[in-house]
């Protein structure tokens, strides 16, 4: 792959005639019933979404094409190539589905782009100009050799909102440092890690939905969180912080590793007073059981892909003051966990 | 506790979830039924929003095992559900909670007979006695069903649970009887346990017209006296009564339409901000507004307000019947398929700006929108020489479109290219379709969703339905007691004369929509 020479003005020209061509393929169907004169080709935006990949990411293209789907947006997806050599390229496509019952195409325009590490530090200005105005802007690290590359900080600086994963991530402090970071300004950072976590915190909430629920919250003295896998995983540490800023209370937590896994995972909770305790274990892959007190429930999370996650994430696009909070307070956890005798 | 003061609770992540419940049908042999309830329900299993254990009762005179009912509601969601495919497995796990007992709303053993099914599916399917009402079935029946839910104990449940009873439009067929129906309901049920359905108020559309006004900053400074000279809001169908005549007959499209749904967008357009997007507040204001609607006197009926009734006609090489051909109606029937009302607001805010509002059948097209005109430029520069102020083009006009194609759109003056200054009407036009790809849920599934989980926002209330009824009362006091020359317009057209007469006599006209 070598250099060419890339401008946002090229590229919006290019953009420009895969519009016209999709109009001109459109004219030989059917006409649209029902509304005279509309376009068979409804153009969908309603952001600018950057989504930075390794070069090896196959499955990327199909989240991205079912992301659009809730959230049309402009898609840019810049592959960062492997070698040390300048290189860059970009080409222009679109996403176009037919809803289902209806007879008028949507789409959504895509910008791909790849470059070399080196090159990095010249893509910004070119993704400046292809912003789409006054609409929010996200930026999704897919690429796991991505996170702590400071040549892609031009790249997100230009971003509302980054995405990032830290599940599967062992160095939580860097981690945590990298996102504080980056929460920098108007700029909001979330994390795939913690949206992974909306079931269990969902299913923890409706324990304490009822009476006997409240006052069981207000005794809860202690924490237990049991994980599995090779080391901490971050949502351990989210979990028993979001634990404690609801309960606005210092518990006592204790994150403890009960086995395997080959992704480090949480596989239960649970929240101690002195008569009862309340958990909710994983017991297989997806079905969790429930116990609060003398009460017993079975639930199923389900095993939510990508396209899910990133659904959630991008309708949070104002402040998420829980996680704001929880962020803050993990890197206190942390150095409690350090402290602690092993 | 209630979730809302639960600590773990996360408003901006948790979705609101339905609670183990169960939803008892009253006239779930009916029409709505499989048209619209239980496609609704439907489209919540397909996107996993009904609780495990959820649980239907239906009820209605026909006699039909669980069995037969389970595949009649199959084949309603197989012809009546839109923008989602049908998954077999979804539907099954449905319909194994679906129940069906017969029996007539006038005979207590019926609601015995009810109860008994409840008690069995609360420990079957561990709905935690918690039971929504659906009355579904002939307004006349309404306060039988309050009364024998009374006398069931149904109403009232202990451990927790709750009750709730939505009621069906139209909600008495006058001030009277609505006030007879207002008073029947707090023997059994409390103020908060009814929720009244106007579905207009469940339509994306009709919600974001809040959005539009309360969540931007720029519209909301215009939008007074000062700046609108007058609002048109029209629900046309193209349609006629479609076997539902002998119905139709008795409503009209003042009752039928303008009495609750088009006085509720209207209400919506013109409240005032409510301090938060609650049950409470938003009603509030709702109601404020509906009580503020200027009374008419006989004298300014017969001025403001219009009945329209359809005649025979042929459209595009089609013979059309007019209202009286229709079978089950009267041929004497002196019904308004048509009513356009000019109604005003004593307020501050309106004073002076008149609601233009027309709902009819067999009209040109089927369309629902809120067109807001504001007033003239006081001065335009461009009217001498050789220039064109496009004076003819109207003021500003800011159009939202509820259905078919839901968006807004915003009319302005723009030059036309070339030399000379000449102004050309523009449109800058907004589709929800072009910024929310995914589908909008239709009317009847926020509406469950809401009345579910005990949020009572988008209902209306005691106060909001006699408001309403209030509005148009002394309307059909007049028409009651006139005879109308009818019919006075053809099918496919835009309604009678005396409507474009109304407007003009303020130096409006109709917009074509
Ligand atoms: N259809 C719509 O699109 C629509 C829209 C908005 C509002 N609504 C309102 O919704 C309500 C129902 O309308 P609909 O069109 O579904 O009416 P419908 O088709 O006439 O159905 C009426 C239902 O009530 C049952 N019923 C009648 N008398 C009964 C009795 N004595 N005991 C037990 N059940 C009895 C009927 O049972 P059998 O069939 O077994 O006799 C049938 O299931 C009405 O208030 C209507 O104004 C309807």
């Amino acid at each position: 792959m070598g250099t060419t020479a890339i401008s946002p003005s090229r590229i919006l020209k290019d953009l420009d005639a895969l519009w016209l061509s999709l109009g001109e393929e459109q004219q030989h169907e059917p006409p649209v019933s029902g509304a005279p004169g509309a376009s068979p080709v409804l153009r969908a935006c309603a952001m600018t979404l950057i989504a930075v990949v390794d070069t090896d990411d196959v499955t990327v293209g199909e989240t991205l094409a079912m992301l659009v789907r809730s959230h049309p947006s402009r898609l840019i997806v810049l592959t960062v190539t492997s070698g040390d050599a300048p290189s860059l390229q970009a080409g222009v496509t679109a996403q176009c589905w037919m809803p289902f019952g209806k007879r008028q195409q949507i789409c959504c325009e895509q910008i791909s782009m790849s470059a070399s590490r080196v090159s990095l530090q010249e893509i910004p200005p070119v993704i400046r100009g292809l912003i789409v105005p006054d609409l929010p802007v996200a930026c999704w690290l897919r690429g796991r050799n991505l996170i702590q590359t400071p040549e892609l900080d031009g790249v997100i600086g230009l971003a509302d909102k980054l995405i990032v994963d830290s599940g599967g991530v062992a160095d939580l402090s860097a981690q945590i440092g990298y996102i504080s970071t980056h929460e920098a300004g108007a700029r909001r950072v979330c994390d795939l890690a913690w949206t992974r976590l909306t079931r269990w915190r969902e299913a923890i909430a409706q324990l304490f939905d009822d009476a006997v629920g409240a006052e069981r919250a207000r005794r809860l003295e202690r924490i237990r969180i049991e994980y599995q896998g090779a080391h901490v995983p971050m949502s351990a540490y989210y979990l028993a912080a979001w634990l404690r800023h609801s309960l606005a209370r210092s518990l006592k937590v204790e994150i403890v590793r009960v086995g395997d896994f080959e992704r480090a995972r949480v596989c239960s909770v649970h929240l101690a007073e002195q008569a009862t305790d309340v958990s909710i274990t994983v017991t297989t892959d997806r079905d969790v059981q429930l116990h609060a007190g003398a009460r017993d429930a079975h639930t199923v999370f389900p095993r939510l892909s990508e396209y899910e996650l990133l659904r959630e994430e991008l309708s949070v696009l104002g402040p998420d003051s829980v996680y704001e909070s929880v962020i803050a307070a993990v890197p206190a956890l942390l150095a409690e966990s350090e402290a602690a005798p092993s | 506790m209630t979730p809302s003061s639960n600590p773990f609770r996360d408003a901006t992540r948790f979705e609101r979830r339905v609670r183990p419940c169960a939803l008892v049908i009253f006239g779930a042999n009916g029409d709505l039924t499989k048209r619209k309830l239980i496609p609704a329900l439907y489209r919540l299993a397909y996107e996993h929003r009904l609780p495990p254990g959820f649980a239907v009762v239906g009820n209605s005179r026909t006699e039909m095992t669980h069995e037969q009912f389970r595949d009649k509601m199959r084949e309603a969601v197989l012809e009546f559900t839109e923008e989602t495919p049908f998954e077999e497995k979804i539907w099954n796990d449905l319909a194994t909670g679906l129940y069906y007992d017969s029996g007539d709303l006038k005979d207590a053993g019926c609601y015995t007979r009810i109860k008994a099914r409840l008690q069995e599916i609360e420990h079957s399917r561990q709905t935690g006695g918690n039971i929504l009402f659906y009355l579904s079935t002939q307004p006349s029946h309404y306060r039988a069903v309050i009364h024998g839910l009374g006398v069931a104990n149904l109403a009232k449940p202990g451990n927790g649970a709750w009750r709730r009873i939505v009621v069906e439009k139209p909600f008495g067929h006058d001030l009277a009887s609505a006030r007879e129906l207002d008073d029947a309901i707090p023997r059994v049920f409390n103020e908060e346990q009814v929720y009244r359905i106007d579905h207009y108020l469940g339509k994306e559309t009709v919600q974001n017209i809040l959005a539009f006004r309360f969540g931007n900053s720029i519209f909301e400074p215009l939008w007074n006296r000062n700046y609108i000279s007058s609002v048109q809001i029209t629900a046309a169908e193209s349609i006629g009564v479609e076997g539902r005549g002998a119905y139709y007959q008795e409503a009209g499209a003042l009752r039928d339409m303008i009495q609750n749904h088009l006085l509720q967008i209207m209400a919506t357009v013109a409240m005032e901000p409510p301090a938060a997007f609650e049950a409470q507040t938003v009603r509030d204001e709702r109601a404020k507004l509906l009580r503020s609607i200027r009374p008419f006197t006989h004298d300014e009926v017969r001025l403001n307000a219009v009945a329209g009734q359809y005649g025979p006609c042929r459209v595009g090489g089609q013979a059309l019947a007019g209202f009286r051909e229709e079978s089950g109606v009267n041929p004497e029937a002196q019904t308004d398929t048509y009513a356009a009302v000019t109604f005003t607001v004593d307020n501050w805010r309106w004073a002076g700006v008149p609601f233009y509002i027309r709902s009819g059948k067999r009209m040109t097209k089927r369309v629902t929108d809120i067109a807001i005109r504001f007033h003239s430029a006081p001065h335009s520069p461009f009217q001498t020489g050789n220039h064109d102020s496009a004076s003819w083009a109207g003021p500003n006009l800011l159009v939202l479109r509820v259905q078919p194609e839901e968006g807004i759109t915003l009319r302005f003056l723009s030059k036309l290219p070339g030399s000379g200054m000449k102004l050309r009407p523009v449109e800058m036009d907004f589709k929800y379709g072009s910024s929310f790809g995914m589908r909008s849920p239709a009317a009847y599934e926020t509406l469950l969703v809401d009345a579910l989980t005990g949020d009572a926002t988008l209902y209306t209330r005691r106060d909001m339905v006699e408001a309403s009824w209030e509005a148009v009362h002394p309307i059909m006091e007049v028409w009651q007691n006139t005879k109308k020359e009818f019919p006075n317009y053809e099918a496919g057209s835009w309604g009678p004369k005396a409507s474009d007469e109304m407007l003009g006599r303020r130096g409006h006209s109709w917009r074509v929509p």
